[in-house]
């Protein structure tokens, strides 16, 4: 009996440990020479993924603060902890009480300008501080491998003609990523955006619902669809990228721009720090970020995962996401979804 | 690569030193946590999925499998012991587990769900490996259309679930209802009943709700009547022993669910919750004397039991043959294989015969571990329930608040988890029963969802139900299974 219980208290231990690792510290950024502009962290770095794990955020923040430490360009010990809920607003929330920190950062994508847009966080990209943009992912939009519809204006004739035929299908709801991706390509297009047929189905349901045949267009990523594409199950009208992708079969996806509809959507993903991050720190990271994407470890996990390469300092970064808000709030208002 | 081959290969995983070894923990790490009141697969995945970073894919991956079917097994035990459901698939198996434990049938109840596990368990990786490529079409037969009837066959449940009163039954289905709706709706991503609080915005887990209305309200009921000896039954542990009698009582309900279970687990979104609840209320429905169930029954028991590890090996089905994750928990294995690098799709059996077939073979291996690792340990197990009253309330209570604030580490689910409590303490005083709550609170959002999504797709047409053949089926399998008990009333009446 006594053994028993003793385990028990053990895996309790275990469990809370894990639950807890890292948030305990009250980290502020105090410590090292911040005047002088020369600043390194004397204690361990958290970085916090605003989801839970094996996802894209997750991903993104294990595998950079694995190949930090592997190849030495940050020395100090980096932790991921997951705060999820609320689509980020959780973790955000979080961060923003960690006021003038310099040792936690959190990962991010478009969701930060998303979510407040919809309101439902109170805070968004403006109330912390951009350290540096690392990789970009792409939207892909694909139809059923037997579809009539061959190119992405094959298809929005259709939608122009008769929008009540054709249902979009995503994993989330209106004016999250998997719609606004595809709106803003339509829009483009000259598509009436306020009559497209949008259903979101979680748990996997929206692949479901395209190959049974009860939806015909799946607005998702662009990983998402190879596997299918492979098998001969879909196939990808376009991608929402600049130029082609690189790689097998990605390379075969054409964009939206070279079927003559000129629109971009791109699923950054980067490094903030919580508000009024010191300047030394923030140049810290930057140099930092810089030297890790430049790296050839990370080049390496860019081609396992299919991320695009996308380097932006801190000032960049900045003047990107303000430009990406704007347009999003547009597009938002023209749906008439928002606050 | 032939099917036969690609399973060799799978064996060759599978039984090698390392992929035993990883097996092993695997179930050994999941067993362990399901058992513990208010945590499931979820959090088990979850723990596990760091240690993954740079193992070999194959092996890493047998053990998350193991891991998640390992916890599906072990999560019955706090359902039986202690009303404590760690996951969704373990509600039903309350129903008549946990009545058994308190007649001093604990060891025994646990010995039928291990033996029901196991044989769910193992009938489906046979069906699994047999048919896993095949069934990959079943497992996208599924439209809207046909999801909301599917859920609203599992509704008709509600009318077996309630002892007593059937308006009552009737008012806790509808607050089911109207808790699940809370949070962001996916359709229009319009907030429902959030009241501006962030907490609110994905809605409620269905672990807080759970918790709540079997746990806490337990404990409630526990304290209150700490003096009524009719109760004290419950810290004998009875015989481990299963008779004849009790084998011959489960043989048809273990066989059936394992078919039943497998093929619902296979559809994505239905899995081992629907599974468990449809698996209870058809064998209800067949039993000889269905007054038996809610009382300690041995089939009350077998059934969900079985239904929800079958349907456990059933949503394998659409995440390596499609890349398809069909809930919360496949959603977690899937981040577990894209952390690997492993991109599970159509292609997976081909490209990496190793991990679908290893996956596949090592099933088999676990489950039998399972059954090894549970039947010894029981007697030790159950022993939980000799520990004094005052002590095992108050480890109830911790584990009900770990659960919960493992979810997303949040305070503010533990208040709604207190809040729960307090609804089903209530409930039981003035005799609402909770299980249709939970039940309409786990299928009420989906159902609106699918239903929601089949009209819009058809432009508003309520023909698109009768159109779609599996969706008419099904409700009609609603309709006569509303009606049944009905005609049977009414014949008893004339005999």
């Amino acid at each position: 009996m006594k053994k028993l219980l003793s385990l028990l208290v053990l895996v309790l231990l275990m469990v809370i440990a894990s639950a807890c690792s890292g948030g305990s510290e009250d980290a502020s950024g105090s410590e090292g020479d911040t005047s002088s502009g020369d600043w390194s962290p004397e204690q361990p770095i958290e970085i916090v993924s605003p989801s839970g794990a094996g996802g894209g955020w997750d991903t993104t923040a294990r595998m950079v603060g694995k190949t930090f430490n592997e190849t030495g360009i940050i020395e100090q010990d980096i932790g991921v902890v997951n705060k999820p809920g609320g689509g980020g607003a959780v973790g955000w929330a979080s961060i923003a009480e960690k006021e003038g920190s310099n040792t936690d950062l959190f990962v991010s994508s478009p969701p930060i300008l998303l979510v407040p847009l919809n309101g439902q966080s109170e805070y968004g990209h403006e109330d912390f501080t951009p350290l540096s943009n690392m990789i970009a992912d792409y939207a892909a939009f694909a139809v059923a491998a037997d579809a009539k519809w061959d190119n992405l204006n094959e298809l929005f004739a259709d939608m122009k003609e008769d929008p009540s035929s054709i249902t979009v299908v995503g994993a989330s709801s209106p004016g999250s990523m998997d719609h606004v991706q595809f709106m803003k390509i339509a829009k483009a297009a000259g598509v009436d955006v306020t009559k497209v047929k949008y259903v979101s189905d979680q748990d996997g349901g929206a692949l479901t619902a395209l190959l049974n045949g009860s939806v015909d267009v799946y607005s998702t990523g662009v990983a998402e669809t190879v596997e299918q594409v492979k098998a001969g199950k879909i196939k990808v009208l376009a991608v929402t990228s600049e130029e082609r992708l690189e790689g097998d079969v990605l390379s075969d996806f054409p964009t939206a721009i070279e079927q003559g509809i000129d629109a971009t959507f791109v699923n950054w993903r980067g490094f903030f720090g919580p508000p009024n991050m010191d300047e030394a720190a923030v140049k810290y990271y930057e140099e930092k970020f810089k030297k890790l994407s430049e790296s050839e470890e990370f080049a390496d996990i860019r081609k396992n995962y299919g991320w695009s390469e996308m380097y932006m300092n801190s000032e960049e970064y900045k003047t990107f996401l303000d430009d990406q808000k704007k347009e999003i709030q547009g597009l938002l208002d023209e749906l008439g979804i928002g606050k | 690569m032939g099917s036969l081959e690609g399973l060799m290969t799978g064996f060759e995983v599978a039984f090698s030193l390392t992929g035993i070894l990883f097996v092993l923990i695997g179930v050994f790490v999941g067993t362990f946590i399901g058992m513990l009141p208010g945590l499931g697969p979820i959090t088990a995945i979850a723990v596990m999925i760091p240690i993954t970073y740079g193992m070999d894919p194959s092996t890493a991956l047998v053990m998350m499998a193991g891991v998640y079917y390992g916890a599906v097994f072990g999560g019955s035990t706090a359902s039986i012991l202690l009303n404590a459901p760690g996951i969704s698939g373990t509600v039903a198996t309350s129903f008549d587990g946990y009545p058994m434990a308190q007649q001093g049938k604990a060891g025994k109840a646990l010995a039928i769900a291990a033996v029901a596990s196991f044989t769910g368990g193992t009938v489906s990786v046979v069906l699994l490996m047999l048919f896993a490529p095949a069934l990959a079409s079943v497992a996208v037969a599924f439209s809207p259309a046909a999801y909301f009837a599917l859920m609203f066959m599992g509704l008709t449940a509600i009318s077996s679930l309630s002892e007593g009163s059937t308006v009552k039954a009737l008012i806790s289905a509808v607050v089911g209802f109207m808790v699940a709706t809370i949070g962001i709706d996916a359709q229009t991503g319009t907030q429902r009943y959030t009241f501006g609080n962030v907490s609110l915005l994905e809605g409620l887990d269905f672990l807080v709700i759970a918790l709540g209305l079997f746990a806490l309200a337990e404990v409630c009921s526990l304290i209150i009547n700490r003096k009524d000896l009719s109760v004290n039954n419950a810290h004998k542990l009875g015989s481990l022993r299963l008779t004849k009698g009790d084998f011959n009582e489960m043989k048809g309900p273990v066989t059936r669910q394992s078919f039943l279970g497998f093929i619902l687990g296979v559809l994505p979104g239905a899995g081992a919750t629907i599974a468990s609840f449809i698996g209870y209320i058809t064998e209800k429905r067949i039993a000889k004397n269905p007054d038996e169930f809610g009382k300690g029954s041995v089939k009350g028991l077998a059934a969900p039991e079985t239904a929800n590890n079958a349907a456990t090996s059933g949503a394998f089905v659409p995440l390596l043959s499609l890349g398809i994750p069909g809930s919360g928990t496949t959603a977690v294995m899937l981040g577990a294989f894209m952390v690997l690098g492993v991109q599970p799709g159509p292609l997976l059996m081909t490209d990496h015969p190793e991990i679908f077939w290893g996956i596949i073979a090592s099933m088999y291996l676990g489950n039998v571990f399972l059954l090894v690792l549970n039947l010894p340990l029981i007697p030790y197990i159950a022993k939980i329930l000799k520990i004094p009253r005052p002590l095992l309330i108050s480890l109830v209570i911790m584990f009900s608040i770990i659960g919960v604030y493992a979810i997303s580490f949040s305070t503010f689910d533990l208040y709604m988890l207190l809040l729960f409590g307090v609804v089903g303490f209530l409930m039981r005083l003035f005799a609402f029963p909770a299980p249709p709550l939970i039940l309409a609170f786990i299928l009420g959002g989906m159902m609106e969802q699918s239903f929601r999504q089949a009209l819009t797709i058809s432009n508003g047409s309520m023909m698109v139900f009768i159109k779609d053949p599996i969706s008419l089926s099904l409700l009609i399998v609603a309709l006569l299974s509303f009606t049944f008990p009905l005609i049977r009333q009414i014949r008893s009446r004339k005999g």
